[in-house]
């Protein structure tokens, strides 16, 4: 019988390929329509691509990015772990402070990170007070990191013990009873295991830091990660067709390393959480 | 399972260290918002006076934040769960690539997207100058979210066996989605949907450029008052914030937790 | 019954928030700045027009003017005197002379009328004196670069804010330079680096209040109202070089939704009762309208003003754009 209709699952698409194209396809052909109508067209993406203030704020930028992502995946993963395996009390009070800085706004992590490591902030207090050193970190790349941070575990940890809980531990116990120690267990049998949720968590983790702009906003100074500096080539002198090439950069940049990082892992599972 | 003490120890300490990276300023914020004077310190007296300057100065970008929310939540459910469905029942490299263009708003910076946005649907001035120019932002940044965790709950659940045993009895495939995919994937639509709130409520990058004085977000007021007011008052903002957060942050980590069990089953 | 109540709810939700009849927009009217809060609700006593108050600074009024070129949303824009030349130039900002044009002395307002200064400030050190602890007031730029000042020191970014730029071109004369040689205000940066500033993005005076930023380029008016207005020892320093007397201006934004209204409202902000506000606020107003003694009395004594000079302004636009490169690329 010939197939009039259109099946289910087919048409069951068809909203987001309407908004998709809508709201995200076209506005990105105007991005790129925008970046080319500046008076150097399309050689302006040669100029941006040598200009080696762009290139360092490219790389700083991915960098950060990249050490932030690590971080939060270590940090997350060992709270998962032992969040998952150990039931005691207090242990969802732990795990509610450990995901609500998903919702703050970038603005309010950049203080929460001036209230830490800022002038007046706690950890100069108490720097000042037991060794007599200065320690402000707040306005450097080293507190956009922790900012990051801040916002990035929280993303993470949930996708991660998720998958926690579905590890089997038969596999943990035969590779104990064969002899293989805490760091080996982890590295050949629990890793392993976790690797899809790792994989897809991190690239949320990379993608968000990567176009973040709140904190780097708030704490200003000395930041030139390079949605900074998309504003200021926007807020200087106007420069739209300079910001949306650099955001098309960016934005392809940032597919093309996750693309990588997820040929490398194997491409497991489409999404994990 | 045997305790190992040295892991123990380890996981502990990162855990415990995270924690109070996490809580201490968020701690120090609240205390700030109920203080008289944050200079001075708790010694200066606790007021709520700060709260309820907030509350005057910005209910409307509140109520705003809270309708925003739910909109773009019912915009994710009606675009993202088909979607979802859809890209489940056919994996493959197509389907990835959809994916992944789906979520490029989480890689591009929201100035950016904005300034497109602008560019392209400046011009209708009814919707520009409405809060719905806002909602599309918001949904553009959340649906990614949503798609994965519903995808992430197709992939547990057997999808493919449960249907064809809904099919052998003469269901359509319309009846197939509703009456069997969607009640299996409910943890999962359930924890997405938390997810779209607390980042719709959230939401700052695209919404500072895409608004106008008139539609002002409540992380928009937030970044205005950490600006020009008080610390206090800022604060006191940021408190109110927490309080509308916090249930949900507790509700999502139910419905997560719900969503894993699922897969045991 | 329900679907048309559900209608009902849903028509009167989609209205929320968008502008009624009596509204106009202003791009860069924030509450706490030069006491916006004041003039927008006399605004609203006098003429019953409703501006909602706007936290943008001057760089993102014209580069949002600029985006939304082909459908404004603002009716009138706030900004230093640069950016109003530049909108001017750019087509943003259009001819509009309000009342008591004429007495705005020459070079602070466009002769066609795209941009013209409503008040002005004067730029100088904005002290927080309870976070110096135990260093001094600091009474020239010179003893910012010190060591017992490190840390302390914050100024805004001069690519981004427009004080921030007016704070360069007043720290590059006090060294010497003008505005065709801003090298000694890259070496007074460069220097300065070295002694860890900080440098926002966006306007700060909440964080003077608190302390996290002691000392602050910022403008006398600023300074005034933390020194009269907020708990805390407060001062204002005119750096003992030189400094600079700064206008800020505003124009009737071109093509704007409700340019009557703007009208209005840019005639009242002129006229002797919207200048008046602006004295209240410790703002010199363009007009010669005599402030009232009891704020006269607040202000540093004149013979300290004498080292604030104007500068030319239209000058002061061109060459902006390059010496935000140059700082963006030798002192970052």
């Amino acid at each position: 019988m010939p197939h009039l209709k259109p099946s289910f699952p087919l048409l069951a698409a068809l909203p987001l390929a309407i908004f998709t194209l809508a709201f995200l396809a076209l506005p990105l052909v105007r991005l790129f329509a925008a970046s080319v109508e500046g008076e150097a067209g399309f050689a302006l993406y040669g100029e941006v691509l040598t200009n080696p203030r762009y290139l360092t704020s490219l790389w700083d930028t991915v960098l950060v990015s990249a050490a932030v992502t690590l971080a939060a995946l270590a940090v997350s993963t060992t709270a998962a772990l032992f969040l998952q395996r150990n039931r005691f009390l207090g242990r969802s009070l732990l795990i509610s402070v450990l995901t609500f800085p998903m919702a703050f706004p970038g603005v309010v992590v950049g203080f929460m990170i001036i209230l830490l490591g800022g002038r007046q902030g706690l950890i100069n207090d108490l720097a000042k007070d037991l060794f007599s050193t200065r320690a402000v970190f707040a306005y450097s790349m080293v507190g956009l990191f922790f900012g990051y941070l801040y916002f990035s575990i929280p993303r993470v940890l949930l996708t991660v013990m998720a998958a926690a809980e579905k590890l089997n531990p038969e596999l943990e116990e035969a590779a104990r009873s064969l002899g293989a120690g805490p760091w080996r267990l982890l590295k050949d049998v629990i890793l392993p295991g976790l690797a899809p949720a790792l994989v897809a968590s991190g690239a949320i983790a990379f993608a968000t830091a990567m176009g973040a702009f709140g904190t780097a906003f708030t704490l200003a100074t000395n930041i030139d990660v390079l949605p900074m500096v998309i504003y200021t080539e926007f807020t200087l002198s106007a420069n739209i067709a300079t910001a949306c090439a650099l955001s098309i950069v960016l934005g392809l940049v940032t597919w093309v390393l996750l693309l990588i990082a997820r040929g490398l892992s194997g491409g497991a599972v489409a999404a994990a959480g | 399972m045997k305790k190992r003490p040295l892991v123990f120890s380890l996981q502990l300490f990162v855990t415990l260290f995270a924690c109070a990276f996490l809580i201490t300023p968020a701690i120090m914020s609240i205390a700030a918002g109920v203080t008289v004077n944050y200079f001075k310190g708790l010694e200066s007296g606790v007021t709520l006076k700060w709260v309820g300057q907030v509350w005057e100065l910005y209910a409307d970008s509140i109520w705003l934040s809270l309708l925003i929310a739910v909109t773009c939540l019912i915009a994710t459910l009606i675009i993202g769960v088909p979607a979802a469905y859809s890209l489940a029942k056919r994996p493959g490299r197509l389907s990835r690539v959809i994916e992944e263009f789906v979520s490029l708003p989480v890689a591009i910076p929201g100035l950016a997207l904005a300034l497109a946005l602008l560019q392209l649907y400046g011009t209708m001035k009814g919707f520009r100058l409405s809060w719905t120019f806002i909602l599309v932002g918001h949904v553009l940044y959340t649906l990614p979210f949503m798609i994965r965790s519903v995808l992430a709950i197709f992939a547990v659940i057997d999808l493919k066996t449960l249907e064809e045993g809904a099919a052998t009895l003469g269901a359509s495939q319309w009846r197939r989605f509703l009456d069997v995919a969607l009640p299996n994937a409910l943890p999962g639509i359930l924890a997405g949907s938390l997810t779209v709130v607390t980042l719709s409520i959230g939401e700052f990058n695209l919404t500072w450029m895409l608004h106008t004085p008139l539609t002002k977000t409540l992380p928009v007021g937030l970044a205005d008052s950490y600006a020009s007011m008080r610390l206090e008052v800022a604060s006191a903002y940021t408190l109110v914030f927490f309080v509308m957060i916090a249930p949900l942050l507790v509700a999502m980590q139910i419905a997560a937790q719900r969503a894993q069990r699922v897969g045991q089953e | 019954m329900k679907p048309m109540l559900g209608l009902a709810v849903a028509a009167s939700l989609l209205t929320f928030g968008t502008a009624n009849a009596e509204d106009a927009i202003c791009y860069n009217c924030p509450p706490q700045w030069a006491d916006w809060a004041s003039m927008l609700k006399a605004i609203d006593e006098n003429l019953g027009i409703k501006m909602p108050h706007d936290n943008k600074n001057s760089g993102q009024t014209l580069s949002q003017l600029l985006a939304e070129k082909e459908a404004p949303v603002a009716d009138v824009a706030y900004y230093g005197v640069t950016f109003g030349i530049k909108a001017g130039d750019q087509g943003v900002a259009t001819a509009y002379k309000p009342a008591g044009f004429d007495e705005i002395p020459e070079g602070l307002k466009d002769p066609d009328g795209k941009w013209f200064t409503i008040h002005y400030g004067t730029l100088g050190f904005f002290v927080n004196k309870d976070a110096l602890g135990d260093a001094p007031v600091p009474a020239c730029f010179a003893d910012l670069t010190k060591p017992e000042y490190e840390g302390m020191v914050g100024y805004l970014d001069p690519s981004s804010a427009f004080v921030g730029y007016a704070g360069a071109v007043a720290v590059n004369r006090a060294m010497g330079g003008d505005l065709d040689n801003f090298d000694p205000a890259i070496a007074y940066f460069q220097e300065l680096a070295e002694n860890d500033p900080i440098v926002p993005k966006q306007t700060s005076y909440a964080r003077v209040v608190s302390g996290e930023i002691p000392i602050l380029f910022d403008y006398d008016f600023n300074a005034y109202r933390a020194k009269y207005n907020e708990d805390g020892n407060f001062e204002f320093v005119i750096p003992c070089e030189s400094t600079v007397v700064v206008p800020y201006v505003m124009s009737l934004v071109a093509d704007g939704p409700n340019p009557e209204k703007g009208k209005k409202v840019l005639d009242f902000i002129m006229s002797d009762e919207g200048q008046a506000i602006w004295t209240n606020a410790y703002l010199k107003p363009a007009r010669p309208v005599a402030l009232p003694e009891a704020v006269a009395a607040k202000f540093l004594p004149d013979s300290e003003y004498e080292r604030a000079k104007p500068v030319d302004y239209a000058k002061m636009e061109q060459v902006q754009k390059s010496f935000g490169e140059r700082y963006l690329s030798e002192v970052k």
